[in-house]
């Protein structure tokens, strides 16, 4: 009896040895350069071997069948004519002359064939799905297209299950409690500590004081953020490409992202620190919006607030207008689209006065699909899946700050910050507004085709017959009328 | 681990590639298209087609959406419309369009056109009777012309008769005074069009990358982007 005992209490020492080891070395191997900001290339060298693979996965995949990939430019060719230039094209290609003439049988083909070909592609729906890849990443989510191969292959992606299941994710849970432990237990900590600091400050030393304490409290506030979103960051074997960090945002500003998914929010805040801006959820969120604004100022809504556009332009304002405030973080789309395009942007946050500090960010689609189908996934669902991908690579481009001209429209200054997102990440840029994915189109949109068809027929024509006049028409018992 | 599986849908593929002149590749796609459209789901309906905002800015969207569940279009000589379609049902109403071939005999051609006219004979006759009458032909200019504003009503009737006597009078020549004029019969409309070139305006081009290009562009992709 006592011999299994002690079995198993050496067993119990080593497991326990075993785990402290593996604890200080994760301390010390990751969460220290995380809170430095430095690393220490292991990432780097996982991911040249995770592009090696995929490389010669491709190459077996394309030697071994013949299939119909992905078009990032569309299936169809389209005509490339405005409305006026095919109706009238079409009308010339019968040989009777009705150019003259009001309405022809045929214009209604134009409308046939351009509802046919958006019925076969069209540039809004596929912005809502995850985006097909040319190439296999090895992750079964993205195996639409790609089927069994090789022997080889499937091995291969045996492996990668493994590895990613056996290793990398109870790696990165670990992470998840850790930040749950500083959010839960050690920031309200520090915080109070601050504020107790602060407080005995103040009454110490009142007047001359109050200006080197605030700044001591928002250095901080500033740290503890930063170096928690970076140890988030690592938790998801994020690496991310910061260009132009010269252009980062400052202080009063408000910094305008395209959105794919929650994980801009923690790649961004890496990188700098900025106001929140959002509505106040319930649970585990709640908890943390309300222990982040203890520390400095995020801009958080009631639900009831957010429908009053003018109480959320005001509270913004406000908030810009105080000069030494972080910048806000804005998600101008409104809703997350799947990184290969931009989509509207909602003017409202244009509309304040302040500089815009633009973000362009790219996801590196072959390591791992960031964007975050809400229909299909939802947010614990969404996050374990980031935790299992290979990695996720990330570019992210700071632009050089713009401001409204004088005298321009708020949706055209929008549109000019999209334009200029589009252009930097290498996104398509599309006037179709995000919130389709949810919603019908307006009914304003619907008639303007009509419009514009109406104005072409019913425009005044000084004579109606040009053109030759062939027999036809001046045997013709019709008569045209001259509007 | 189910997720590797053998090729599948290939000897359907194959089936419908005979069936409606499509390529293997191309029906590959259009499968694609019929998923997204569809939610993943086996059949379309009609509000399905409405996720689609191009199609839903078109002035004549109903008539579109219609054809796809108009039992005439599906080639084995139905009447009336069905409220769901299948995979295949959306293939041979789409193979009306298909692009054309470059290769074909005279008489192929002459049916093909004719194939083509039906269907837009077809959308223009709803009630299905042969002709299509004034109400009928009205009922499509009206659907184009906007009702707000730019044209006012009476205009548009204006527009709406004389389009119909214009096809009055090339199809049916001189009229006499107390003929009536029932509506365009089949033929009457062919003949009508029969300049139009029905078979390049009227189809779908796919656009042709074939897979050794694909194959370089991904490489390229993936060797000059750097992590």
């Amino acid at each position: 009896m006592s011999a299994t005992i002690d079995d198993m209490e050496e067993r119990w020492d080593v497991a326990v040895l075993l785990l402290q080891l593996w604890s200080s070395g994760v301390f010390c191997l990751i969460m220290l350069p995380a809170m430095f900001g430095c690393s220490l290339g292991v990432t780097g060298v996982y991911i040249k071997i995770l592009v090696k693979i995929l490389k010669w996965a491709t190459l077996r995949i394309q030697r071994g069948t013949a299939r119909p990939l992905p078009r990032p430019n569309g299936i169809i060719a389209r005509e490339g004519g405005s409305m006026e230039q095919e109706v009238v094209a079409i009308r010339r290609s019968r040989t009777r002359t009705i150019e003259g003439r009001q309405f022809a049988v045929s214009d209604a083909f134009y409308f046939y064939k351009k509802g046919l070909d958006s019925i076969v592609d069209d540039q809004v729906t596929q912005r809502f799905s995850s985006e097909e890849l040319a190439s296999w990443n090895l992750l079964t989510r993205t195996n639409q297209n790609f089927y069994y191969v090789s022997q080889r292959l499937t091995i291969i992606w045996g492996l990668g299950v493994l590895v990613r299941y056996g290793l990398l994710f109870p790696f990165r849970s670990v992470w998840g409690l850790g930040v749950l432990v500083r959010y839960g237990l050690l920031f309200p900590f520090r915080i109070t500590l601050a504020i107790i600091g602060l407080v005995w400050l103040v009454v110490g030393t009142a007047l001359v004081g109050f200006l080197p304490n605030s700044s001591a409290k928002s250095w901080l506030s500033e740290l503890v953020h930063v170096t928690c979103w970076r140890i988030c960051a690592r938790g998801l074997s994020a690496t991310v490409r910061y260009h132009n960090k010269e252009n980062r945002p400052k202080k009063g500003g408000i910094c305008v992202a395209n959105h794919t998914s929650p994980i801009d929010v923690v790649i961004l805040a890496s990188d700098g620190c900025y106001a929140m801006v959002g509505q106040i959820h319930g649970g585990l969120m709640g908890v943390l919006q309300r222990s982040m604004v203890k520390s400095c100022p995020h801009v958080w809504f009631e639900r009831s607030e957010m429908k009053d556009r003018l109480t959320v332009l005001n509270r913004l304002t406000n908030h810009v207008a105080a000069k030494n405030k972080l910048p806000i973080l804005i998600f101008p789309e409104g809703t997350c689209i799947n990184n290969t395009s931009v989509m509207m942007f909602k003017k409202g946050c244009f509309e304040i006065e302040g500089t815009i500090y633009p973000v362009a960010i790219k996801y590196d689609a072959r390591f791992g699909d960031a964007f975050w189908n809400s229909a299909k996934y939802n947010m614990v669902s969404y996050l374990l899946r980031m935790m299992t991908s290979w990695a996720i690579v990330v570019n992210v481009w700071y632009l050089p700050p713009m401001r409204r001209r004088d005298g321009e429209d708020a949706a055209l200054f929008a549109n000019r910050v999209k334009s200029v997102i589009a252009r930097r990440g290498g996104l398509l840029d599309l006037a179709w507004d995000g919130g389709l994915k949810r919603e019908k189109v307006k009914e304003s949109m619907k008639q303007e085709q009509q419009k514009l068809y109406s104005n072409m027929v019913g425009a005044p024509r000084h004579n109606v017959c040009t053109g030759r006049i062939t027999e036809d028409q001046e045997s013709s018992p019709v008569e045209y009328q001259n509007r | 681990m189910g997720a590797l599986q053998s090729l599948p849908d290939r000897h359907e593929y194959i089936d419908f590639a005979e069936k409606t002149g499509f390529s293997y590749e191309q029906i590959g796609i259009l499968h694609n298209r019929f998923k997204q459209l569809s939610h993943d789901e086996d059949t379309l309906q009609r509000e399905d087609f409405n996720t689609v905002p191009d199609l839903a800015c078109n002035p004549i969207r109903s008539q579109i959406i219609e054809a796809f569940f108009d039992r005439r279009n599906f080639r084995q000589n139905g009447e009336g419309t069905v409220d769901e379609i299948g995979f295949e049902e959306f293939l041979v109403v789409m193979s009306h369009f298909r692009p054309p071939k470059v290769h074909v005999t005279e008489e192929q051609r002459q049916i093909i056109r004719k194939e083509k006219f039906r269907f837009l004979f077809n959308m223009h006759d709803t009630d299905n009777d042969g002709t299509i009458t004034l109400e009928e032909y009205r009922h499509v200019v009206e659907e184009l012309l906007s009702r707000s504003g730019a044209l006012g009503k009476d205009t548009a009737k204006g527009i709406t008769d004389a389009a119909m006597l214009e096809v009055a009078s090339i199809s049916m020549g001189h009229m006499e005074p107390d003929e009536f004029y029932e509506g365009i019969t089949f033929e009457h409309f062919v003949k009508l069009l029969d300049e139009f070139d029905i078979e390049s305006r009227m189809s779908i081009r796919f656009l042709n990358m074939d897979t050794t290009t694909i194959c370089k562009n991904s490489l390229y992709l993936l060797s000059t982007t750097q992590p």
